[in-house]
């Protein structure tokens, strides 16, 4: 081929670097927007910090050959499960929850690095797979994989953030092969597995589903989120009420407006447009993966891509229908847009594994 | 060198598969929020509107109460009032428990307090308690660290400074009912106003409560003013002053301390409520502050029924009060000579029947002043039968009896006048001429108030011309200071020519002045004072002259007067319930009042009848 003669390329993919700046610029802004002022004040300045930071995770993951990552991913995958036992074993509780270990005057989700080193063993682990269909023993080997971190953080309890575990294995069963009759078997032990873990959901999760099922039942509770989620929308209208407008972010009818519920800030703020604006950069970036993911130099770094971007598509996906009451509230925040630092710099780094992807495209071993 | 790739031909068609999927979920996502923000948007803003914008009433200030001289009866104070926010509540019960213990209120009162209010939004404050004490609210302050979720609002509070006393003048406030909202229409009240309830503050509720403004507040998820973006000042209550003289209302409420009854003194001229004393009496206060069940179930529970006003709602037979009235409508009449004179053995016998007189020993040969004076039955069963019920009727109703007086109070009473045709329609039985002898003396299906009484006999010494008593002196408006007088009103009774009523009058002075007079030891020296007594038997004579003495019932007394007789300018009627005579039970309150107003009674050389020489030059007679 030509490139045989030309000196090797570094292709560096620009839609999916822009879009994913974008993103986070957009996300600064509307922390800005609805923490100004009050006891939030400074938040926007964490948050470009962690923009920054996870930036620098990016160009790291970039430059760094993904084939080495996978190559130890079953080590990394292991040590990443270690932080994950400790806080479920010795964590300190914020907002109820053991998902956080604070390092210096920051706080830090380990389970968001377990999803990386997960994303990584599972694209390694299809890496040698052909694609007729789904053999059973990569079937198991999948749902360990995922199952353990996904029950790990579950345990925490954190049903929204073990919930993004999920995508990488249906980006795996998906496209590994797995025929019809492995789909009906699957959705059908999820049905039992639902009903039977009902009983060992936690109440406030119990009563976000109710809420979910039927939200007027209680305005004034869990339900009350929703609604004020909902008057927040619609109230953008077309073109939304202008930047810091938004009387009810600014006001504060919204929950944590600057962290999971960014979305609604921007739909107050922005209207339709501001919507349209954030979704379209979320499809540019993920559906540029997936062209990516078609070109990329080998197996695992086809899947390592597809899991990456199905991550990103379920979070987006998620958020967005929350917002507006087509799902429970679950506290998956918008990838990239919402306040919170391990999220964001998480997802820079998958993007740089993504952009490093396809910058080794014609790269030699 | 590369690699030789690998078969990817069903690996790319998933993922193509997945393009179209992913590119359908953004799609379906878009038109979601198109329906949301764009097909429900306004709907949506107008959600958003009402969540951000509120408006806040601005209560105006209740008009002020003062007597007729200015000294304050009625004010506002500031009232402190409990509210919660729950979303600051860290631990709700142990919240109510706080509020229960300070307050002193039992703990499910404060608790049905706040299950009602979770009922409403959020962001709104329940309302705990109204009208905590200055220690309640610095306990409930020191607590403020651990129970951020207690706020204090200050509203103004009705304060009635002179407690029980003209209680029912005054009236009292409460809570406007449903009722009152849907009557006066949803713009005059809210829930959670306060509204006059009797009283005064019931007929001049319009004028005292001003006009409630308005303000638009901007408020955050908390209900907390943020900014404000408009606003309509209240339009405070008019000031009122009364016509009441409390030196005087003080004289009667005294007297009545251990008493049950009533007593009205009216400007016989212009029909200035001066008096107005209902006992047993209450304490508006109670109703602003807070009733506690016992407090309330102990107010009505009360066989004396202290809410009740005994001047306008009592209606007993006026008894021996009631001769001067048929006295002067007999003469207005041409149905009787002033000189003509009736023997009285103590006894006569009509239809027969024996009536007897209250003298037993009769009181020989009486005219018509004597006969007011000794207040001689007999002359009067006679007088009743020459008349006969259908004219006694029209002379009662000459003077105001059976009708409302039209006092600027509600809740009035009409009393009754019997008549053969009331008989026939109202009471399903025909007039027996035999009762007519009895309504001449008082008795009977007669039925009057204080009040009609007070009206009754200014009209009678100001030559038939009945004032409409009211307690409305002035009004004042706060901002100008500008004042409204009260105009008289008046409706003509019974006309009669001035000499003769003048006989009438003499005989009312003589009842206090002379010897043998009823209510001779009620005399006074500074003034020359007429008045009737009249007693009510509660049981038949017979029967209560033959219980033993410590089981009778005690009549209940009346008196009626006036001072001075040659230009009256007070008239003061007292009933006593169960209090015995006319003279000794009701009259000693006219003498108090009269001696109150035209100065005290210098001490007495003797009591040997020297009283003629205390009247004034222009002898009544």
């Amino acid at each position: 081929m030509i490139s045989r003669v030309l000196p090797v390329p570094r292709r560096l993919d620009l839609v999916v670097l822009s879009s994913a700046i974008a993103l986070s610029i957009l996300g600064i802004l509307f922390v800005a927007s609805t923490t100004s002022g009050g006891r939030l004040a400074g938040l926007a300045g964490r948050q470009a910090l962690w923009v920054a930071i996870g930036i620098a995770g990016m160009v790291a993951a970039t430059l760094f050959d993904y084939r080495t990552l996978l190559k130890f991913s079953l080590g990394l995958y292991l040590a990443s499960l270690v932080p994950l036992l400790y806080l479920l074993l010795f964590g300190e509780r914020i907002a109820n929850v053991r998902s956080w270990i604070r390092i210096g005057g920051f706080q830090f989700q380990p389970a968001e690095l377990a999803k990386l080193a997960t994303t990584l063993l599972v694209a390694y682990l299809f890496e040698n797979e052909d694609d007729a269909r789904l053999k059973a023993g990569t079937f198991v080997k999948l749902a360990a994989i995922v199952g353990t971190p996904f029950l790990l953080t579950f345990l925490q309890p954190d049903l929204g953030l073990a919930l993004t575990f999920l995508p990488i294995a249906a980006v795996g069963l998906f496209f590994g092969g797995l025929p019809w009759r492995g789909w009906v078997a699957i959705l059908l032990i999820f049905a039992a597995v639902a009903g039977g873990g009902w009983f060992f959901l936690k109440d406030y999760q119990k009563q976000r589903i109710g809420t979910f099922l039927n939200p007027d039942a209680d305005q004034l509770g869990a339900g009350y989120q929703v609604r004020q989620s909902k008057i927040a929308v619609g109230s953008g209208g077309f073109s939304g009420k202008g930047f810091g407008a938004g009387t009810q972010s600014q006001l504060r009818f919204l929950p944590v407006r600057h962290a999971d519920f960014i979305l609604a800030v921007i739909a107050e703020e922005w209207g339709f447009l501001g919507v349209i604006l954030v979704l379209s950069l979320f499809a540019a970036l993920v559906l540029r993966s997936l062209t990516l993911a078609t070109v990329a130099r080998d197996r695992g770094g086809v899947f390592l891509i597809l899991a990456l971007s199905g991550i990103l598509f379920f979070s987006v996906v998620i958020n967005a229908s929350m917002m507006i009451g087509l799902l429970p509230i679950t506290g998956i925040p918008l990838p990239l847009v919402s306040y919170g630092g391990s999220s964001v710099a998480t997802t820079f780094t998958g993007i740089g594994l993504i952009l490093g992807v396809e910058y080794r495209r014609f790269a030699n071993a | 060198m590369l690699k030789v790739r690998d078969d990817r031909r069903r690996l790319s068609r998933r993922i193509e598969a997945a393009r179209v999927g992913i590119g359908a979920v953004f799609a379906l996502l878009a038109t979601a929020y198109w329906y949301i923000q764009i097909s429900r948007g306004e709907y949506y803003f107008t959600l958003s509107e009402n969540n951000r914008l509120r408006s806040v009433k601005v209560t105006a200030p209740r008009g002020y109460v003062l007597d007729r001289k200015g000294a304050i009866l009625v004010e506002n104070e500031p009232g402190y009032n409990l509210q919660l926010y729950r979303r600051e509540a860290r631990d709700l019960p142990s919240a109510i428990d706080l509020a229960s213990n300070v307050l002193q209120l039992p703990r499910e009162q404060v608790q049905g307090r706040v299950k009602r209010g979770l009922r409403d939004p959020e962001f709104l404050p329940i309302a705990v308690a109204e009208n905590l004490s200055i220690e309640e609210v610095a306990a409930i302050e020191a607590r403020a660290p651990e129970h951020p979720e207690f706020a204090i609002t200050i509203s103004p509070r009705r304060l009635y400074k002179r407690g029980v006393s003209a209680a029912h003048a005054l009236g009292y406030l409460s809570e406007v009912s449903p009722e009152q909202i849907a009557k006066a229409g949803e713009t005059t009240y809210r829930v959670g106003d306060w509204v006059g309830q009797k009283g005064i503050e019931e007929s001049y509720e319009k004028l005292l409560s001003g006009t409630h403004g308005e303000r638009q507040v901007i408020v955050d998820s908390h209900g907390r003013e943020i900014a404000e973006e408009g606003r309509i000042d209240a339009r405070p209550g008019e000031n009122l002053f009364l016509t009441l003289d409390l030196d005087l209302q003080q004289v009667a409420e005294d007297f009545f301390k251990d008493k049950v009854g009533s007593c009205v003194a009216l400007d016989p001229r212009t029909g200035e409520i001066l008096v107005l004393v209902s006992s047993p009496s209450y304490d508006p206060n109670w109703f602003t502050r807070r009733v506690t069940r016992k407090e309330w179930d102990g107010l009505l529970g009360d066989p004396h029924h202290p809410l009740q006003n005994r001047a306008i709602q009592n209606q007993f037979s006026p008894g021996s009060v009631f001769k001067v009235f048929e006295a002067y409508g007999a003469l207005a009449k041409g149905m009787v000579n002033p000189d003509e004179k009736v023997f009285c053995p103590g006894y006569a016998t009509f239809y027969g029947r024996t009536f007897k007189c209250h003298k037993k020993e009769g009181h020989g040969w009486v005219g018509l002043r004597d006969a007011i004076k000794v207040s001689c039955d007999v002359y009067f069963y006679n007088l009743g039968r020459r008349l006969g019920i259908d004219r006694i009727a029209e002379i009662a109703a000459g003077f105001g009896f059976g009708e409302p007086t039209g006092v600027d109070l509600a809740y009035e009473k009409n009393g009754n006048v019997p008549s053969e045709e009331w008989a026939r329609t109202k009471r399903g039985a025909r007039w027996y001429p035999s009762e007519t002898i009895s309504v001449a003396i008082g008795q009977g299906p007669v039925l009057v108030t204080p009040m009609q009484v007070a009206r009754g006999l200014s009209g009678l010494i100001e030559g038939g011309r009945l004032p409409t008593p009211h307690l409305f002196y002035a009004s004042q408006d706060p901002a100008t200071g500008e004042k409204l007088r009260y105009r008289p009103e008046f409706k003509q009774g019974l006309a009669l020519d001035a000499d003769k009523a003048q006989i009438v009058k003499d005989g009312m002075w003589a009842v206090m002045n002379e010897p043998g007079g009823t209510a001779f030891g009620q005399h006074l020296t500074v003034v020359a004072a007429g008045g009737k007594t009249g007693t009510v038997q509660v049981v038949g004579r017979e029967t209560s002259e033959n219980l033993p003495k410590a089981k009778r019932i005690e009549d209940h007394a009346w008196f009626a007067g006036f001072a001075p007789v040659n230009d009256p300018q007070i008239v003061v009627v007292v009933f006593v319930e169960n209090g015995g005579h006319g003279s000794s039970a009701a009259a000693p309150l006219a003498h108090a009042i009269f001696e109150k107003r035209f100065g005290k009674t210098p001490e007495e050389p003797s009591a040997n009848g020297l009283v003629r020489a205390s009247l004034p030059a222009g002898d009544p007679r």
